[in-house]
């Protein structure tokens, strides 16, 4: 009698302690999921917003490729021209043009 | 003492056990229901919580119904557009026209009111954006509406300084603004957007349920670079000669698909307002004209592929013909035997109707149908324009038609046709968009590969030898016609009024490109010596237009010499033919003696 008694008390204790220790870890599991939560939804936005200024930025790149602009600022600073039909060549084309020898130290004059 | 009944003695409940309990019937009984009963709420209960658990696993577990889908949550927020209209593109992915996220500015009067006085109000918001109205602020203000659009589209650094004022009732509203990067040098190929943002020309007319409705991007076949050459190319020829308009169009032969594509005078669709009139008119698509000379190419494609001529046969061009009160004359008049070559090169008048008559109008007018030139432009625009043509088709309009008058078709149909004469003989319908697996080439075979091959011929020579040579660029071959038309002015023809075009197109041994220039009314300037012909005007247009062409696309320039298209083995040789060996079969048909 005392002894069945004594075992009802342990699996009651057991149960208890299995309730308490599963409501701590679900309590800290809920807790840790808030939390993942707001740095996502944080995430979320911040890419949002990252991707609303690449937007922003490839319009900006488009404006700033416009061939006319292009052309004037080549011209200013770099000195180029549209190339002429003349310097397209073939790829083995490039085997003709002789080779240049160098020694260092050399300077031609 | 009242004897103590057995339950309310301590026994445990497990020692309710019927071995070991005997008692009354009664009793017995009573107690059985009750355990029956206790099992039976036990099952139910245990029965509930097997279910709230298979739903406590069920949730736990991503993507079931009634769960939030956390993955297709995040990755709808990450993919969400930033704008809700797509991009126009180039082919090579360049941005042509975007959509960018403003704010505009409203104000709800009524919560103004109550917190501050109106011209302060005003001031308020005129110290940081000067350029507006103060009365018309003012009386939006005072409106007493609870939305009234104050400023619309403003930039962030507007945004922040006026939420840096502080002003009851302010408030802003997200809207996105149509924005093309490159103003006016795609004005008719994009169009233009009205202020909801919805397409109301061009392509983004065009592709509006694409764009706005579904929000996906469109590349067009347009190529960014070639565009900005032929815009400027055909502005500087506008400018020259002090032309109303100017049009061009750069198409590739094999594909259909349109490089470029622009037609002066033009708009910035950015900053459009009002009605465009003239500059909203694409000349390329919309506009029809009596191109003149540039038609003899049909035609004589037209004559070598049914076999009514030969290479080596020829007319008599020494008279102009009169028919009626028609004279039909030479404007570089020979006046004298001109072979089929000779025709195109010199351009005569004269032998291309007698070509003409000699085909004959019905296979004429089936054969203008198969170069696409008798039914509307096939583009994906929707300003296109109809062709007009005769309702009678007689002799007189087949001998006109032959040379490009008495016929007005829009440029770019032009350019098609010209580009199933020297593809190899294939019609194939020009295309804005960018040719892949959606859109495929979808051609139909109109002409005899041999026609094809002579018209390539054909068309080098009269760039080498004939009014074409202004178009030359040395190394790319070349090849085109000329064409000056006069325009109708109040019913008759004015000289000095003219439509000057030529059609281009390189490398003739193996064409890739049509170029087409038309300019409309320019004037003979010194420098053309006074000339105001498509030779003068448009050839030279058509060859700046090729030499920045061809090294955008890596085209290698002929190393021939200059002599080399003499040889019988060039692919390019055009025999000579000197002297009216043989001359084609004229119909008695028409009044003969006339001429």
């Amino acid at each position: 009698m005392s002894k069945r008694s004594g075992l009802m008390r342990h699996t009651t204790m057991l149960f208890v302690l299995l309730a308490g220790g599963i409501s701590t870890v679900l309590f800290s599991v809920k807790y840790q999921v808030h939390e993942l939560e707001d740095s996502h939804a944080r995430l979320v936005k911040e890419l949002g917003e990252e991707r609303r200024a690449l937007h922003v930025l490839n319009a900006e790149w488009a404006t700033l490729n416009d061939p006319r602009r292009l052309e004037l600022l080549a011209v200013e600073y770099l000195g180029l021209q549209p190339i002429p039909p003349r310097q397209v060549v073939r790829p083995d084309a490039m085997l003709d043009i002789p080779v240049r020898e160098l020694t260092f130290g050399e300077e031609t004059q | 003492m009242i004897k103590k009944s057995p339950l309310q003695t301590e026994i445990p409940f497990e020692a309710l056990d019927p071995k070991r309990i005997h008692m009354e019937s009664s009793r017995k009984q009573a107690l059985d229901q009750g355990r029956t009963r206790l099992l039976v709420t036990g099952v139910v209960f245990a029965m509930a919580f097997v279910v709230l658990g298979g739903r406590l696993v069920d949730l736990t577990r991503h993507g079931k119904d009634g769960a939030p889908k956390w993955q297709a949550m995040s990755s709808s927020a990450i993919a969400a557009p930033v704008v809700t209209r797509g991009d126009v593109r180039d082919r090579n992915g360049h941005i042509l026209a975007t959509s960018l996220p403003t704010k505009s500015l409203y104000v709800d009067s009524r919560e103004t009111l109550r917190g501050i006085r109106a011209d302060e109000a005003a001031d308020k918001l005129m110290s940081v954006m000067p350029e507006l109205d103060r009365a018309q602020v003012l009386a939006r203000i005072k409106s007493g509406g609870r939305q009234v659009w104050l400023a619309r589209n403003l930039t962030p650094d507007q945004v922040w300084s006026i939420n840096s004022l502080g002003i009851p009732g302010f408030g802003f509203r997200d809207e996105e603004q149509r924005v093309y990067p490159f103003g006016p040098t795609f004005a008719h190929v994009l169009g233009y957007t009205d202020v909801d943002g919805k397409g109301i020309a061009g392509m983004e007319r065009t592709f509006q349920s694409k764009l706005g409705t579904h929000g996906e991007s469109i590349d067009l076949s347009i190529d960014m670079r070639v565009q900005a050459v032929l815009h400027e190319e055909l502005g500087k020829a506008k400018d020259k000669f002090d032309a109303v308009g100017a049009a061009g169009v750069v198409m590739d032969v094999k594909t259909g698909e349109i490089l470029a594509m622009a037609s002066l005078p033009d708009f910035d669709p950015n900053t459009r307002q009002g009605s465009l009139g003239d500059a909203g008119f694409n000349r390329v698509t919309k506009g029809v004209y009596e191109m003149g000379s540039t038609f003899k190419l049909f035609n004589t494609a037209m004559a070598l592929d049914t076999g009514t001529v030969g290479m080596s046969d020829g007319y008599d061009a020494s008279e102009p013909i009169r028919v009626s009160r028609f004279t039909i004359s030479d404007y570089h008049a020979k006046n004298r035997w001109l072979s089929v070559p000779e025709i195109l090169v010199h351009s005569s008048n004269i032998g291309s109707a007698k070509m003409a008559l000699d085909v004959g109008a019905k296979k004429q007018k089936e054969y203008l149908r198969r170069f696409g030139l008798l039914g509307s432009t096939d583009v994906e625009l929707p300003e296109v324009g109809n062709p007009l043509y005769p309702a009678r088709w007689g002799d007189i309009s087949t001998m006109t038609i032959s040379y490009g008058h008495g016929i007005a078709v829009s440029p770019l149909q032009v350019a098609a046709g010209v580009s199933a004469l020297i593809n190899g003989g294939v019609m194939i319908t020009p295309t804005l968009v960018k040719r892949s697996d959606d859109n495929p080439v979808q051609g139909k075979r109109v002409l005899k590969a041999k026609t094809s091959d002579a018209m390539r011929r054909l068309m080098r020579k009269v760039v080498r030898d004939g009014t074409g040579g202004n178009a030359e660029v040395k190394g790319y071959l070349v090849g085109g016609k000329t064409g000056t038309a006069e325009k109708q002015v109040s019913g008759g023809y004015d000289k000095k009024t003219l439509i000057s075009s030529f059609v281009g197109a390189f490398p003739m041994t193996n064409p890739r490109f049509v170029v087409l220039v038309v300019v409309d009314e320019p004037k003979g300037i010194k420098e053309s010596y006074g000339y105001a012909t498509g030779g003068w005007v448009a050839a030279p247009a058509v060859g700046g237009v090729i030499e920045r062409l061809g090294p955008i696309f890596g085209v290698v320039p002929d190393q021939g010499s200059d002599d080399a298209e003499e040889n019988p083995e060039h692919p390019l040789y055009v025999p000579v033919s000197n002297g009216p060996k043989q001359t084609a079969w004229l119909r008695g048909g028409l009044t003969h003696a006339a001429y």
